[in-house]
Formats: structure tokens, sequence, C-alpha cells
């Protein structure tokens, strides 16, 4: 196992299996509903201070919107889901989500914003 | 790097394994939905953020917290989110006490053991402390931050 080459998340270096390129640095695995979040805080952070708007956000706030955006993942594929299954297909197509955003009125911020 | 905010991606991996775990087996998806769901999140984070913001700013406070973001879900009209998003902030909450806790008691162990002796054990030990570091490094970039 490759020790960590002074990079701040070591534990990327620990992944098992291919899909090593997921940067999990937040997430215990260890028993179910343990896993709080997989995505990665410090790219949401990001996301947070690209608005000028925004003076800070606290760790908690990133945190609880990592969580949002996983379950906005969850929540989107599955609307876009109910599609594709009319269309009797069984990949997900970008239009099973067009459709999924016109159809669904929460996601009415999303349009236009995809292309 | 990223030139517009929408274009600061999550991870493909792991938005690809979040949706293949939402589905049920066998469902697959195009790298354009993919990418483009990847891309929606961005944008959700984007929007969840300005909400927040906005309410954060009705309390005269500068910096966004929990309750900023869930009354945002509220506002979005994603009240579903709510109850999972307090439980995950619940668990959240007790892990980082644990944390410190946990990495207070390393530090007072390392303190009394010698240092000769617990060099192969505390390299793992610092990875783990780099990583807690990095956490409060970032805490205090936040604080640094006026924009």
């Amino acid at each position: 196992m490759a020790a960590a080459a002074g990079s701040g998340t070591p534990r990327e270096e620990e992944g098992p299996s291919g899909e090593a390129a997921a940067p999990q640095p937040q997430a215990p695995t260890s028993a179910p509903g343990a896993r709080l979040s997989r995505l990665p805080l410090a790219r949401v952070k990001a996301l947070v201070k690209a608005d000028p708007d925004v003076t800070l956000a606290g760790q908690e706030a990133i945190f609880i919107l990592a969580r949002a955006a996983e379950l906005f993942v969850e929540t989107i594929a599955k609307d876009a889901y109910c599609c594709a299954q009319q269309g009797k297909r069984k990949t997900l197509q970008r239009r099973d989500l067009d459709n999924a955003i016109e159809a669904v009125d929460e996601f009415a911020f999303l349009e236009g914003t995809l292309d | 790097m990223a030139e517009r905010p929408e274009d600061l991606n999550l991870p493909n991996a792991v938005i690809t394994r979040i949706i293949k775990e939402a589905l049920p087996d066998g469902v697959n998806i195009s790298k354009e939905a993919r990418s483009a769901i990847s891309r929606a999140a961005s944008v959700f984070v984007l929007y969840a953020t300005s909400c927040a913001n906005n309410f954060a700013m009705k309390g005269k406070r500068k910096t966004l917290n929990a309750s900023d973001v869930l009354s945002a879900m509220e506002e979005m009209e994603f009240q579903r989110f709510v109850t999972p998003l307090k439980e995950a902030l619940e668990a959240y909450r007790r892990e980082q006490k644990g944390k410190k806790e946990a990495s207070e008691q390393k530090k007072k162990d390392k303190d009394k053991k010698t240092d000769a002796e617990e060099q192969d054990k505390s390299r793992d030990e610092d990875n783990d402390e780099d990583e807690e570091r990095l956490e409060e490094e970032e805490q205090n970039e936040e604080e640094e931050v006026d924009n």
C-alpha cells in the first residue's frame, strides 16, 4: 500500500477496489446509517464559497449541504428512472432527466442550467 | 481552474455510486445523463447556498449555519429532505464530538510515551491527525475569507 506522499487525504490511497477514483475522506462505512456523507466536503465548500454574497459557512452547514446534494441526486435519479421505465429502457438517458425536470415542480430551478 | 461556479463538479465516481444505489439493479445510466445529474447537483448546492444565505442575513448573521440550510430546503420545496437531514446532522455532531475527544486522547498518549517507541504507530495516527488538522485549517480558512 502506497504511503501518502504528503497529501492531506491519505485515505484515498486505501481504497481496495478499482473505484479508487472516489475520494471519500468523510465516509465511515462501518455500520449502516453511520455513513454520513460520501461527497467530499471540500468540494461542497468550494461551491459555497463561489457565491459572492456568502461571507462564511460553518462546518455543519457544509455537511448538511453535502448530504442534501446526495439526497437530491437520489431523488432526481429515481424520478428520471420513472421516465425511462415508461420507455421500457434499462439505461437512463439525458432526455429522461430533461423530462423529469419539466415534470417535477421542485426541479424547476434547474431549467436552462444544464446546457 | 473553474471558470463558472457551475463548473465546480462533484466527483463523478461518487455521483455514479449514489445514482446506482438509488436505482434498481441492472439499471444503467448514460454518460450524458450522469454528467447532467452531476451538474444539477452543483446547481442545487449553489441554489441552496443562496437561499440559506438569505436566512442568515435575515438573522443578521454572517455565517451560514445548519438551520439556515434546513430553512432553505423548505423554501425550495424539498421538505422531505428535512427529517433525514436533521438525523444526519445529529449523527455528524456526535461523530465530531467523538473525533475531538479521540484526538485529544491521542495527544495525551503521545506525550506520555516515548517518541522512538511509537514512531511506527504514530505515522498512522499522524495521518489521522493531519486530516483533522486539515479540517481545522479549513475552519481557520473560513474565518479569514472575507468576500
